[in-house]
């Protein structure tokens, strides 16, 4: 045996990190190369002065307590990852300042405590949101059904789907809008709900409503999770779980080359000239990352071509950090995820997001309403997050010599509609600021154009069609799959880890059947 | 009879066919797509290369004496092919590579130049070193960089800039010896009109002859009515300078209302200036200290342990899975150590925050002064260390991670 690892896992961020501990857990020797000098990718954390910033975690869903556990809490638990999960009681807070359509409203992550709310703010609302939760009661069960069926219900199997889950089969193609319309809810109550995934740019005109119920559902029962100590504990109890099951991982190794030929995998070069042999690669670095600089241009088929062209690309994001020096409770607003929003009308807010100068929408995270002590004491973070539909930050926009004075020119944005809102300044109590852009993201993960969720959702290719073709549809290389937040899971953290454990299972398989 | 309460008239006019074909009709527009392989660098990509190299080539292109030491002027290396060196904002440090006895070692030094000068065609830094006693890597450079050397640089890093969002319009520079470097760079960008602030700098030398870089510091104080110069005399009465350390007194003789005070000079001046500072009564986020660099001896610590004194301990260390025996003095840092071996692993800031140098754990008791102690919470949990403020208080067994 001249080859030492089963599978070589190239990128440790959540996908990567997820599809090597599902390797090691079923015995397999595997290596993950990670170009940084930390794992997790997005899932990271960052030191200045006194304070530890989260760098992207919101929520992560389908987690759940012990004994009410989802999809993703088990996969996690059955990793051994040791991290001390925490919940967030409630679901979002959203406000809309447009003169002609205000509001501001919490929901809890409760079904029942989200259907009063939602009467309370729009009266006439139980109905259309009762029927809406009871169909997303149904869509999880189904889509457990299918998890345990693989996605790929065969022979009586698709049978028992055809009977249990034609209404699911049903939803899955109509795009969350145009069902929440059928469903006779009112616009304003609409606008609030679809602001739950419009910040992060999803445009719910184009989005599967099966999805939007699932997600929106499985928050409602499990309630959201964050953990105590920043995203990096996530990867951290990774990389100590990986190792624990006789796994290697390589920090600071750029993976120059994934070496193809004749349409397989032959093995990995790094950047200092070191081969590696192995024929099984998972990439947690994106197709287009991996088709443009690692892969002979010789070698990619054109399948796998046609495959990234078709597909459109997804958001971008820039984020400002805070930190304060006075008290949270002192702060005057409240909550944990807020959407702040200048208009309630979802497609105006995905068509503004594409540029910097329309775009002036952001969703508002405060740690310290789920982790009191996440700073020092008389200290709060506040976080902002914005999207952006497209390369915003092109070439017409941005340099290098004007880039810092950008950074600015948006935080100071940021901060004053915030400051706006709450009707008092916070700019004098900034003891830290950092701000991460597009270029940030893609300094760090290589994304086209700093891209963090992979491949926008669409009707043609949501979550449903791509799960039913996760076994080996868009890429054909043998011996190389794909996995992350850009794959068929669709985006976030859940959503990576579970993808990373599907393709991971996907390659057990290859190899049983020589594949 | 269903077990779910929703209406079903709701989902009328749907049907399953459109589930039963999406698979058929991604299949579809995944053929039409075109038969070429897209590009996956876009214009972030772009200036996240020019601003965040993971490493740079210049060569010396002029030495400047000034006595008790030289500032190195270095160009972007066309012939190894970087033609320009990254703009940075002005306070930030670059991590400089050498390689000598056997020994792999990064030294941080503050850019002094405009950041602007980055941007000319001919894009140059300069770093300017002094000579200071025991200066292992220092004399190192002093002694053999003359102009056509070739040097290896880190991107432009650290945080000790001006954020215009964050500090007050007024900024008093504390500044020690070489400390001024980095004030420097900030005079310079406040003359080229790329930062609007006010800025003073209160510079502290034994005597007049100490001071560096003087006739530059003069010359954009004279350029700018934002830039004022002070210089602070401990051994030497002299007019138009303050005589003594820095203290509060003199710090408040040229503050404004509201002001911002930055600290950068050696670790003795920290001790002080911390104290002085203290007596201001500002708010935390008006005082920021510049990174201090190596901690040095730790064994005088109050939180040393007593009974560990000159001893030399056996560190195993592995790298990509093969390892190497070497020892590290107990008041030695274990990056030091590795260094010394020559293993190549790197580090930027050498004072324990910038997280560079991550590193696993995997046996062994260490000392870590709380003050340099920069690791993230996980870090702390999983017991993973920043070797570059971590001293061996046992035998050791560790995992490095060399650049590839």
């Amino acid at each position: 045996m001249s080859k030492k690892y089963d599978v070589i896992v190239v990128g440790a961020g959540n996908g990567g990190l997820s599809a090597a501990a599902y390797l090691a857990k079923n015995g397999k020797k595997v290596l993950v190369l990670e170009k940084h000098n930390l794992p997790g990718g997005c899932a990271t954390s960052f030191v200045r002065g006194r304070f530890e910033f989260e760098a992207t975690l919101h929520e992560m869903c389908q987690m759940g307590d012990k004994d009410n556990a989802g999809a993703v809490r088990k996969l996690l638990d059955w990793y051994d990852l040791d991290v001390d999960w925490v919940g967030v009681d409630e679901a979002f807070r959203t406000i809309c300042t447009n003169k002609d359509e205000k509001y501001d409203a919490t929901f809890p992550a409760d079904v029942q405590g989200f259907i009063d709310k939602m009467e309370q703010e729009v009266p006439g609302s139980r109905e259309s949101v009762t029927n809406f939760f009871e169909l997303g009661r149904m869509v999880c069960d189904g889509v457990d059904w299918l998890a345990k069926h693989n996605n790929e219900p065969e022979g009586l199997a698709k049978i028992e789907m055809m009977i249990k889950y034609h209404d699911l089969m049903k939803l899955v193609p109509v795009p969350t809008d145009t069902m929440l319309r059928k469903l006779n809810m009112p616009d304003k109550a609409r606008h609030m709900l679809e602001s739950y995934w419009d910040y992060v740019c999803v445009d719910s005109t184009l989005m599967s409503f099966a999805v939007y119920a699932f997600m929106t559902y499985t928050y409602m029962t499990r309630k959201p999770f964050i953990c105590k100590n920043r995203s990096h504990e996530i990867s951290m109890a990774f990389d100590t779980s990986i190792r624990n099951m006789g796994g290697d991982i390589w920090y600071n190794c750029e993976v120059s080359k994934i070496d193809v030929k004749n349409n397989e995998v032959k093995g990995v070069e790094l950047v200092d000239g070191t081969y590696i042999e192995c024929d099984r690669v998972i990439s947690n670095l994106m197709p287009h990352v991996v088709f443009d600089r690692m892969v002979d241009p010789n070698e990619v088929p054109e399948h796998d071509k046609r495959s990234m062209n078709a597909r459109d690309l997804a958001s971008s994001c820039t984020t400002v950090y805070l930190a304060l020096d006075i008290p949270y409770e002192e702060l005057g607003f409240r909550a944990y995820d807020t959407f702040l929003r200048s208009t309630g009308d979802n497609k105006v807010q995905y068509d503004n997001s594409v540029r910097l100068d329309t775009h002036n929408e952001n969703c508002v995270t405060i740690i310290n309403e789920v982790i009191p002590d996440a700073t020092p004491e008389g200290t709060c973070f506040v976080q902002f997050a914005r999207f952006y539909k497209e390369d915003a930050w092109n070439k017409d926009v941005v340099s290098k010599e004007n880039y810092f004075e950008m950074k600015n020119k948006i935080a100071d944005e940021t901060i004053k509609q915030f400051e706006d809102y709450i009707g008092k300044p916070i700019r004098d109590h900034i003891e830290e600021i950092v701000v991460a852009t597009p270029v940030t993201w893609a300094r760090y993960l290589g994304t086209p154009y700093g891209n963090v969720y992979g491949y926008r959702p669409q009707t043609w290719d949501g979550m449903f069609p791509r799960v039913q073709m996760g076994h080996k549809e868009d890429y054909t290389i043998k011996g190389l799959r794909f996995c992350g937040g850009f794959g068929t899971q669709m985006d976030g953290y859940s959503q990576a880890y579970m993808s990373g454990m599907e393709q991971a299972r996907y390659m057990l398989q290859d190899m049983k059947e020589g594949k | 009879m269903s077990k779910y309460n929703y209406d079903s008239k709701y989902l009328k006019g749907l049907g399953v066919g459109d589930f039963l074909n999406e698979t058929k009709v991604r299949a579809k527009h995944i053929a039409e797509g075109e038969n070429t392989i897209p590009t996956s660098i876009y214009n972030p990509n772009i200036i996240a290369k020019q601003l965040h190299p993971h490493f740079q080539l210049g060569i010396v292109k002029e030495v400047i004496d000034r006595k008790q030491a030289k500032s190195y002027v270095i160009a972007a290396d066309k012939n190894r092919g970087f033609t320009e060196l990254a703009y940075f904002e002005a306070g930030q440090y670059v991590s400089v590579t050498c390689e000598f006895d056997g020994k792999f070692m990064c030294r941080p030094y503050s850019i002094c130049s405009a950041p602007k000068d980055a941007l000319k065609e001919e894009s140059t830094y300069t770093i300017t070193i002094k000579k200071i006693d025991n200066g292992y890597v220092s004399d190192y450079i002093l002694n053999n960089w003359k102009v056509g050397t070739e040097v290896t640089l880190s991107g432009p890093l650290g945080h000790f800039n001006y954020e215009r969002l964050r500090d007050a319009k007024n900024v008093i520079a504390l500044a020690g010896g070489s400390g001024v470097t980095p004030f420097v760079a900030m005079a310079h960008s406040i003359v080229d009109n790329e930062e609007d602030y006010n800025l003073t700098i209160l510079y502290g030398n034994r005597t007049y002859d100490d001071i560096l870089l003087k006739d530059e510091l003069e010359a954009l104080a004279n350029k700018s009515d934002k830039i004022k110069l002070v210089h602070v005399l401990s051994d030497e009465v002299r007019d138009g300078c303050e005589h003594g350390f820095i203290s509060a007194d003199i710090i408040r003789k040229y503050a404004a209302d509201d002001y911002s005070i930055f600290v950068c000079g050696p670790k003795a001046m920290y001790k002080y200036e911390q104290e002085e500072i203290k007596k201001l009564n500002l708010p935390r986020r008006r005082v920021r200290f510049e990174l201090s660099g190596e901690y040095g001896d730790p064994t005088k610590d109050e939180k040393y342990p007593k009974d560990i004194n000159d001893v030399t301990f056996n560190v195993r260390v592995w790298v990509r899975g093969e390892y190497k025996d070497i020892t590290c003095k107990n008041d030695q840092t274990l990056l030091r150590a590795i260094e010394e071996a020559g293993i190549r692993v790197t580090s930027d800031c050498r004072s324990g925050m910038c997280g560079w140098c991550h590193s696993r754990l995997i046996k062994g008791d260490t000392y870590i002064p709380e003050s340099n102690d920069g690791r993230r919470l996980a870090d702390k949990k999983f017991g993973w260390i920043h070797p570059c403020a971590t001293y061996p208080l046992s035998d050791i067994e560790m995992e490095v991670f060399p650049n590839c």
